[in-house]
């Protein structure tokens, strides 16, 4: 059905450790959304993004990825559903290595010819760069950059950023979260992306999501939302590190 | 002229205290505090090595299969608890991880040497197989609990990336496979640098014992040499059974790093 969400998340509650992460959480997402996940720390919000390609699971409740049961092809899935996280991993090699990480068990990854590789780093603003120099000579924004094109190989329909321009300057975020509203229309992805920073996520977001103690207190868009209030119970106030330039 | 045997009789055990005598009299000097530890020690390898001396000539009269056999068992289920006393770590059914390592280790190396390298007749004779049992299930022994050690500590390391990995689409194994590899290389390094090293800095424990029992240096050397291929090939193999078993216990039946595993142990 076309009008049927991409994810769809059914009473989902998560502990961990004795503590209890997320309550009860229902809200479903649409195909080409950009959603935004805010919530000051320890709201519980990376553990959320975690089960949207099953690197964690709920400890109740259901979520479904495309009408089926999330863990149905978990492989699949994360084929589907790329992740960038906070801190990119570069692994040792050349750029073309780490491009082709997964060729060890994906064939057609294995194959891909140097010029689609060069393609991928166009896509990410990265052309200039050759596929022998050294990965981990890059800089922090060049290693986002480098993952993201990583990720983009695997061809996902879904794209979740864990805070991916906390640990880079308000100029370098600002050009990274371009870069992925870019690709998100071109190649007609939906993303979703936690933060803590919701000045910067109102400039890309169509919807936010806002969590505190592990429960949704505002769903919705930006403008709809009682922005004062609901950030203010998510503790978010206070944290901005973007200027609204 | 080569001497038969030298024969080490009850007085000459005596007189090695004398070796006691000293250690004492600079731990006192020194005051170093070590006087009543150093006597237990002295008193209990004495006792125990006895001992040993006694249950190894019983052990050594026995000849039937079920006796050769059960003895093994027994000394690999000592060796998977010693092993799992030994892990700082919480590794989830390790002592069958250990004793899979060290009964498949034991099958086929002491079978190997038994039946088609010593031609030992019997084949469960105790001349043979409890000495070169209890050389095979004690490097197993060592060498997998270093690398169920070091493995822990890669994975800790390599947390970010093995995640990566996984939300590529890896599988478990793929996702794990360079902290394995680094593991057993960790592991197997030591047993290469004393291949590379034996008969040219140090001659080594069993060599030297056969010498000095009275056998031809030749035929020792014929020993040493087999004993050498037979650690690094128990090294090996018991280490890639113990992985293959152990690294599933990181993840569960989603594909997900147990990450609550790694964290560092109060």
């Amino acid at each position: 059905m076309p009008n049927d969400p991409l994810f769809q998340f059914i009473d989902v509650s998560y502990e961990a450790g004795g503590n209890k992460i997320l309550s009860r959480i229902n809200f479903a997402v649409h195909k080409g959304e950009f959603l935004a996940v805010l919530g000051a720390s320890g709201a519980g919000k990376s553990s959320l993004l975690r089960m949207f390609n099953s690197l964690t699971s709920p400890s109740q409740g259901q979520i479904n990825f495309r009408t089926q049961n999330i863990d149905s092809d978990i492989q699949c899935l994360r084929k589907n559903v790329g992740i960038l996280f906070q801190n990119p991993v570069v692994f040792s090699g050349n750029i073309r290595d780490n491009l082709l990480a997964a060729g060890r068990w994906d064939n057609n990854i294995a194959q891909t010819l140097d010029h689609e590789l060069t393609h991928a780093l166009e896509q990410v603003e990265m052309g200039n760069i050759e596929l022998t120099h050294n990965a981990k000579d890059l800089s922090g924004g060049e290693q986002q950059r480098l993952a993201l094109a990583r990720t983009l190989l695997n061809h996902p329909q879904v794209l979740l950023l864990d805070e991916p321009t906390s640990n880079l300057d308000p100029k370098l975020s600002r050009s990274i979260m371009d870069l992925v509203d870019k690709l998100r229309k071109t190649l007609k992805l939906t993303v979703i992306a936690v933060s803590h920073d919701h000045l910067l996520m109102r400039r890309y977001a169509g919807r936010v999501i806002v969590l505190s103690r592990g429960e949704i207190v505002g769903d919705g868009p930006f403008k709809a939302l009682d922005r004062s209030a609901v950030f203010e119970k998510a503790g978010l106030l206070g944290n901005e590190v973007n200027d609204e330039t | 002229m080569r001497p038969d045997f030298y024969v080490l009789n009850w007085n000459d055990l005596i007189v090695s205290l004398a070796f006691i005598a000293f250690s004492l009299f600079l731990i006192k000097k020194w005051k170093l505090g070590l006087e009543q530890t150093l006597l237990v020690g002295t008193l209990r390898s004495f006792v125990q090595l006895t001992l040993m001396g006694y249950v190894l000539t019983w052990f050594f009269d026995q000849q039937h299969w079920a006796f050769m056999l059960s003895l093994l068992f027994i000394m690999i289920l000592i060796a998977s608890y010693e092993g799992t006393r030994r892990q700082k770590n919480e590794i989830p059914h390790f002592f069958s991880a250990m004793f899979v390592a060290l009964l498949g280790s034991a099958i086929l190396i002491l079978g190997t040497i038994l039946l088609f390298i010593l031609d030992v007749e019997p084949w469960y004779s105790p001349y043979a197989a409890i000495p070169i049992g209890g050389m095979i299930i004690g490097n197993g022994l060592n060498s997998t609990s270093l690398t169920a050690n070091r493995f822990v500590g890669e994975l800790r390391h390599r947390e970010k990336e093995i995640e990566t990995l996984l939300a590529l689409g890896a599988t478990p194994k793929l996702a794990v496979y360079d902290a394995m590899k680094a593991s057993i290389h960790a592991a197997l390094i030591p047993n290469i640098n004393a291949m590379m090293t034996v008969g040219l800095v140090q001659l080594p424990g069993v060599m030297t014992g056969q010498i000095l029992a009275g056998i031809d240096p030749i035929i020792a050397v014929r020993y040493q040499i087999m004993i050498m291929y037979m650690w690094f090939t128990t090294a090996t193999m018991a280490n890639i059974i113990m992985l293959t078993i152990v690294y599933r216990q990181f993840f569960t039946k989603k594909m997900q790093l147990r990450r609550e595993l790694l964290r560092e142990q109060a």
